[in-house]
């Protein structure tokens, strides 16, 4: 009987032996014994753990859960002062654009000497295209200053006063602009409609003119520099019994969203 | 007499503060949209204060909004005394402290006052009419009892404590 359990014990150890020599070197592709060794290892382990991974999930939702609705509440509290944190940041960073745009646009224009300012207010009525700035004559600015934004001219200075400045928006009834269209080089005068677009008058019927042309400040009058950009033609008119062509243009500044502008001091000397 | 002084000049205040919300803050959530508080606090002005003290607070009020227009000097007074006086004749005519009716006085006078303005400058404004606009004279229907009855308000606590 001794005897036998001894081979019994040595059959076994030899099979594993060769199922140990089988498999060595194989570890991308395990043999099939060992596979079933690992298969079966599972099943007593799952059979095992499940009763106190059944009791661990029970305390961690349920019983656990007291601390977890404060835990939660906590979170949410940090999630919303990140969102506000989030939101101010998405602020400073279309400011930051703004600013970039605004300085770009000064280095780009060395030649005219710009005093940068921002809306206080618009105006009181619908039809009148007028804004109050925070700068005045204490900052340098003057009746008749030519008012710009980066995407091009906004209008001009109409009343000072020693913090603030009224301007009067090209979009308005009663601004007019010596202007010119820049490929052609047609001379007309921009005047506001009193809604978002402006009206190029003056310009022959026989004159050509096309939808897309841009127009720029012709320089006319002195009052605004030379080639600073208006709006484009959006739609061109032709009436045979009328002289003029009725144009409509679009200017390229969108009125509704100005915040950064610039007053050009054209009688500053500009620094080196 | 001191109490007239007290009551229009907390009036006053509340102009400023409608002025404030009318070209800073409505402006900067949408630029072209527009509120008339002040049609509402004319109703009230003529529904619960004498006519003198009345026109003279639209006087003086409308010569503050002067500074926040480009209109021409004088035009925002004669457009708002003339409504002043055309709501007074209105008071004998039909019920004004009815707020439907202060509403739709409203968006009348606001419709009326955007029109002739756009008639006196031949502004393009009605032809590009937009949504803005149509959002404005809602919102001055729904404002214009709101003022109105702050006006009263303001009137009836002013007498109550000097009661």
């Amino acid at each position: 009987m001794g005897r036998s359990n001894t081979r019994v014990i040595l059959v076994i150890c030899a099979a594993a032996l060769v199922l140990v020599l089988l498999s060595a070197g194989q570890y991308g592709s395990s043999s099939l014994a060992i596979s079933y060794v690992r298969e079966g290892y599972y099943g007593f382990d799952k059979a095992v753990s499940a009763p106190f991974s059944f009791i661990a999930r029970l305390w961690d939702t349920y019983i656990g859960l007291v601390n977890t609705s404060r835990e939660n509440e906590e979170l949410r509290k940090q999630i919303d002062k990140l969102r506000v944190q989030c939101m101010s940041m998405n602020d400073l960073r279309a400011e930051n654009k703004r600013f970039r745009a605004m300085l770009d646009f000064k280095e780009a224009h060395q030649e005219y000497s710009l005093i940068p300012a921002s809306l206080l207010s618009q105006d009181i009525t619908l039809i009148f295209k007028t804004a109050i700035i925070d700068k005045g004559t204490i900052s340098g600015f003057h009746i008749d200053m030519p008012i710009l934004s980066p995407e091009g001219i906004v209008g001009k200075v109409v009343a000072v006063s020693p913090h603030t400045s009224q301007i009067l928006l090209i979009t308005d009834p009663n601004s007019a602009i010596p202007a010119i269209i820049e490929s052609t080089r047609v001379k007309g005068i921009i005047k506001g409609r009193g809604g978002n677009l402006l009206s190029l008058e003056y310009v022959r019927r026989t004159e050509n003119v096309k939808i897309g042309d841009c127009i720029v400040t012709s320089g006319l009058l002195g009052m605004f520099p030379k080639g600073l950009k208006i709006g484009y033609v959006q739609e061109v008119k032709r009436d045979v019994n009328k002289i003029f062509s009725d144009i409509v243009v679009k200017p390229c500044v969108e009125m509704d969203k100005i915040e950064g502008i610039f007053g050009i001091d054209q009688n500053m000397e500009v620094p080196n | 007499m001191i109490r007239i002084w007290k009551f229009q000049i907390s009036l006053l205040a509340i102009f400023l503060v409608a002025v404030f919300l009318e070209v800073t803050i409505i402006p900067s959530f949408w630029a072209p949209l527009r509120v008339d508080f002040f049609i509402g606090m004319i109703i009230g002005q003529v529904i619960f204060v004498q006519f003198s003290q009345g026109l003279s607070f639209v006087v003086v009020a409308t010569l503050l909004l002067q500074a926040f227009s480009g209109a021409r000097l004088g035009l925002i007074p004669l457009i708002y005394i003339a409504i002043f006086l055309a709501v007074d004749l209105l008071k004998n005519v039909i019920y004004l402290e009815n707020v439907f009716t202060q509403a739709l006085l409203g968006i009348i006078f606001f419709w009326g006052i955007t029109s002739a303005i756009a008639l006196i400058t031949g502004s393009h404004l009605l032809e590009e009419m937009n949504i803005s606009l149509i959002a404005g004279l809602v919102l001055t229907g729904l404002i214009t009892p709101v003022m109105a009855s702050v006006v009263g308000r303001l009137q009836a606590a002013y007498e109550a404590y000097e009661s």
